[in-house]
């Protein structure tokens, strides 16, 4: 359907708007997407398709971009991960922090906020020391429109269905058909940034964090990225803090800079806490 | 009409509902307070700092604080000094402190600055709840 330069020159289209890398091998996956987007936009050809893309016709990159992250994303994704979080991180974290002191989480990349926004929600509903510390949850992620939409807060019903029907009833509040907007005081209490994680002067500037949830993006980038994502995310963590990956993903493949620790709930990878590491 | 708050939300009429001013930066906090209290009946009114709570209070009294110690712009012990100088019955809106210090020169500093009494974080909702009660005066 797409001959090989075609593809390529879509890859670099892609990469340069999201930092993710396609190759080859990940054909199929592009494709597939790209054949849904043909469909929707009712293209003859992938050339007439491309040359839509191109001129960003109808907001295409948008949707273009968006077919590739926002149909995997949902709140409470990778629930035990969060459960991980509250029932060991947090509390391994906090050895020897004094109450008050702040704990940082970040999500990158956040795409349209599920994440981040799982995160508080699940501290508010379930780690009774929610008063104690003051968190600081930051949302990155490369692309300034699914940033906008997150700062915005307003999610479809499919984005919700995970969530337990009180959460929904207590956080949201319906602003229009199949739109469910979060409270502000939600929207407040994360916040959000654009950030390349290959750009180690961009993620350089947001300090250390103790946990860092970066799913299901280092799967798209080439080892060589992928190698400098990990290494810089490495430098975004405490010593000790903590990083979750998606449940396909493995960092002893990447680097050996991070230990693996295996908690009841999910297998989390931990920056040393004593030595510089690798 | 007051005569419990074991009932559920909305047991109270209206009219009788005791209101509470969350006075803290932590949005996350003030959300879990929030719903702590609204889940016991009482209705609830947000300020980020001690200036905004005080500019919010001019507009419409509360039958009680809940005040965190460190905020930006103006810190709680400071905006409960202040509220004690204020004229009229404003000046004395009962004030609890939620601070994550607990030594007795902190609860010392409350009870001079004009607290009337002292919880540390972390705070259940229950004990929030129960506290709130209290100070509001409502018999159970």
């Amino acid at each position: 359907m797409v001959s090989e330069e075609e593809f390529q020159r879509l890859c670099e289209f892609l990469y340069r708007r999201t930092g993710m890398v396609f190759t080859e091998a990940k054909r199929y996956y592009v494709e597939r997407r790209v054949v849904e987007r043909m469909k929707a936009t009712a293209a003859g050809s992938f050339v007439d398709y491309f040359a839509r893309l191109r001129s960003d016709a109808g907001g295409e990159i948008e949707h273009f971009v968006n077919a590739f992250t926002v149909n995997e994303t949902y709140f409470y994704r990778e629930e035990h991960q969060l459960r991980c979080l509250t029932g060991d991180l947090l509390a391994e974290r906090l050895r020897g922090k004094p109450p008050g002191e702040a704990i940082r989480i970040w999500s990158v990349p956040c795409s349209t906020g599920e994440e981040p926004y799982s995160i508080a929600l699940w501290l508010l509903e379930n780690w009774p020391l929610v008063d104690q510390y003051e968190i600081e949850i930051l949302g990155s992620d490369i692309d300034t429109a699914v940033l906008e939409r997150a700062r915005a807060g307003v999610f479809g019903k499919r984005a919700l269905l995970r969530l337990p029907p009180h959460v929904v009833a207590k956080y949201f509040a319906a602003a229009g058909p199949d739109a469910w907007k979060i409270l502000d005081d939600l929207r407040e209490s994360v916040q959000f940034s654009r950030v390349n994680i290959v750009e180690c002067a961009q993620t350089r500037q947001y300090g250390r964090f103790d946990v860092i949830f970066c799913r299901n993006v280092l799967i798209y980038f080439d080892d060589a990225s992928r190698r400098v994502a990990a290494e810089n995310l490495y430098e975004n963590l405490s010593p000790g803090g903590y990083i979750c990956l998606g449940h396909t993903e493995s960092m002893s493949r990447i680097t050996p800079l991070f230990d693996v620790r295996r908690f009841a709930d999910a297998i989390v990878y931990q920056r040393p806490a004593g030595g510089v590491g690798g | 009409m007051l005569s419990s708050i074991k009932g559920q939300r909305g047991a109270w009429v209206a009219e009788g509902r005791k209101r509470v001013m969350v006075v803290d930066d932590a949005a996350l906090v003030r959300r879990y307070y929030r719903e702590a209290l609204e889940t016991a009946g009482f209705e609830i009114e947000e300020a980020m700092n001690g200036l905004e709570a005080l500019e919010k209070l001019l507009q419409a009294p509360v039958d009680l604080l809940v005040v965190d110690v460190n905020m930006p712009q103006m810190d709680g012990l400071t905006f409960i000094e202040t509220l004690r100088r204020q004229e009229g019955q404003l000046a004395a809106t009962p004030a609890l402190v939620t601070s994550t210090e607990s030594s007795p020169k902190d609860f010392d500093a409350a009870r001079r600055a004009g607290a009337n009494f002292y919880l540390v974080k972390p705070i259940s909702r229950e004990t929030l709840a129960e506290f709130a009660t209290m100070l509001c005066g409502i018999p159970r």
